[in-house]
């Protein structure tokens, strides 16, 4: 039972974090100069600096970049 | 502020922090390692790391959780606020090491999902002495994992500085499961409570530093100005005020400050619009009015960042009769100009 209820959390995170991926790699090339002036000029560590931000927060900038459109 | 990111804030004083941090970290490990091998020679290289590390991150973590309330008692701390990210991104590096091996040493050899595992292994949760103490562990280490990964001030624009900083409020409930992860793992294989000691040392430690210094702001808030008249209250003496500081006063609650830049005085709402920094308690620099933790600047006549910023701040109104400062707490709306107050 306990063992059932912590494998679908797993799972469910997992997926939640496959779709993180994904969504960062688009957003990472169309997206991010997009949301916030700031990215205009910055160095591309910062970039790699906030992917694991990107992959956990996707559905925030997700919503941030259909407002920019 | 708005302008280009950079991927960290480093500066000649901030590469020296980071350098001590640095080294301290570098020559605790291999002496907590050179130790056990002296001492406790039968124990296994993951135990020593598991060790190691545990209780690096926990002193490092007792110096982040001090660093709020003492520079709110002595402004002497103030450089090792500027410092404290880094600091916080450093302990999470080093517990995540000891995360990783004890899930390493002690789930990953079953059949079974190691992460799964870490929570079904033991089912004990109703028992004090055999508590599955590595789950409240596990909670903790996410926490820190979400605060260092939105530790850019790209996160905190786009978070939203509200949401951003509950996140970071969350390192209290993550240092309390620490507390307990310790409490309820080590009595299950220690015998020795010098662990359990430490902690608690630790805990009342921080305890008292946050009552004093939180005490110490009740105090200063609760001034009452009496004096009032036509929307202005009676504050303090125009000499109370240094050149290019200010005096912060909290009115209605709002805490508002008023500064002295070139024998005029400028009142604005006292919270920074990058972390809510203390704006009265910083100076001018280049006629700005520049926050003491991270450095963003407003002007003092209008509350707005000088271009290309674009941070704001409520102005209010000042006058000055008979060498006496009065101030009407109403606010403007957020970079509106006002004249400000001739001393003279
Ligand atoms: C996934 C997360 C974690 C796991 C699986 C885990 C696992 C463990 C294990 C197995 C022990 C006993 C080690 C031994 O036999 O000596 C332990 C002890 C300890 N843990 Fe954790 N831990 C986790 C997270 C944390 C975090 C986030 C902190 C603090 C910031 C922490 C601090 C400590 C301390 C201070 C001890 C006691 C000293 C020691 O024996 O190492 N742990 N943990
Ligand atoms: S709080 Fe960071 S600059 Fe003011």
């Amino acid at each position: 039972m306990l063992i059932t209820f912590i494998s679908i959390i797993f799972i469910a995170t997992a997926i939640y974090l496959a779709a993180g991926i994904l969504f960062t790699i688009i957003f990472q090339a169309k997206g991010l100069s997009k949301i916030d002036e700031g990215v205009h000029g910055s160095s591309w560590a910062f970039k790699i600096i906030i992917i694991p931000g990107c992959i956990v927060f996707w559905p925030v900038l997700l919503r941030k970049w259909i407002r920019s459109k | 502020m708005g302008a280009s990111y950079s991927a960290v804030g480093w500066n000649r004083q901030k590469k020296i922090y980071d350098w001590i941090i640095f080294s301290f970290c570098v020559v605790y490990l291999a002496t907590f390692i050179v130790l056990t091998a002296i001492f406790n020679p039968d124990y296994t290289f993951e135990t020593v790391l598991i060790r190691s590390t545990s209780t690096l991150a926990v002193l490092i973590l007792h110096v982040i959780l001090s660093i709020g309330p003492l520079t709110r008692l002595n402004k002497k701390f103030f450089p090792l606020l500027y410092n404290r990210r880094h600091l916080g991104v450093t302990m999470f590096c080093i517990i995540l090491v000891h995360g990783a091996f004890g899930i390493l040493q002690f789930h990953s050899l079953g059949n079974v999902n190691p992460f799964v595992s870490l929570f079904t292994s033991n089912t004990h949760y109703d028992s004090i002495a055999d508590f599955p103490f590595q789950a409240l562990g596990f909670f903790a280490l996410i926490i820190f994992f979400l605060m260092a990964i939105t530790s850019h001030d790209f996160w905190l624009h786009n978070l939203s500085p509200k949401i951003w900083k509950t996140l970071h409020m969350f390192v209290y409930l993550a240092y309390f499961l620490v507390v307990m992860h310790v409490m309820l793992g080590v009595i299950q294989y220690e015998t020795n409570p010098v662990f359990i000691i430490i902690m608690i040392i630790g805990a009342i430690t921080l305890i008292s530093l946050h009552l004093v210094a939180g005490l110490k702001e009740a105090r200063k808030d609760k001034i009452n100005y009496n004096l009032k008249e036509e929307g202005f209250v009676f504050v303090c003496g125009v000499t109370e005020i240094e050149e290019s500081r200010a005096k912060i006063f909290c009115i209605d609650k709002e805490r508002i400050a008023v500064y002295k830049h070139e024998d005029k005085l400028y009142a604005i709402h006292n919270v920074c619009k990058h972390q809510g920094g203390p704006l009265g308690e910083g100076k001018i620099i280049d006629g700005c009015i520049t926050c003491p933790w991270h450095g963003y600047q407003y002007l003092p006549q209008n509350g707005q960042s000088p271009p290309p910023f674009k941070e704001m701040v409520n102005t209010y109104d000042v006058k000055v009769k008979d060498n006496k400062v009065w101030l009407n707490p109403m606010p403007y709306a957020e970079g509106t100009e006002r004249p400000g107050a001739n001393i003279r």
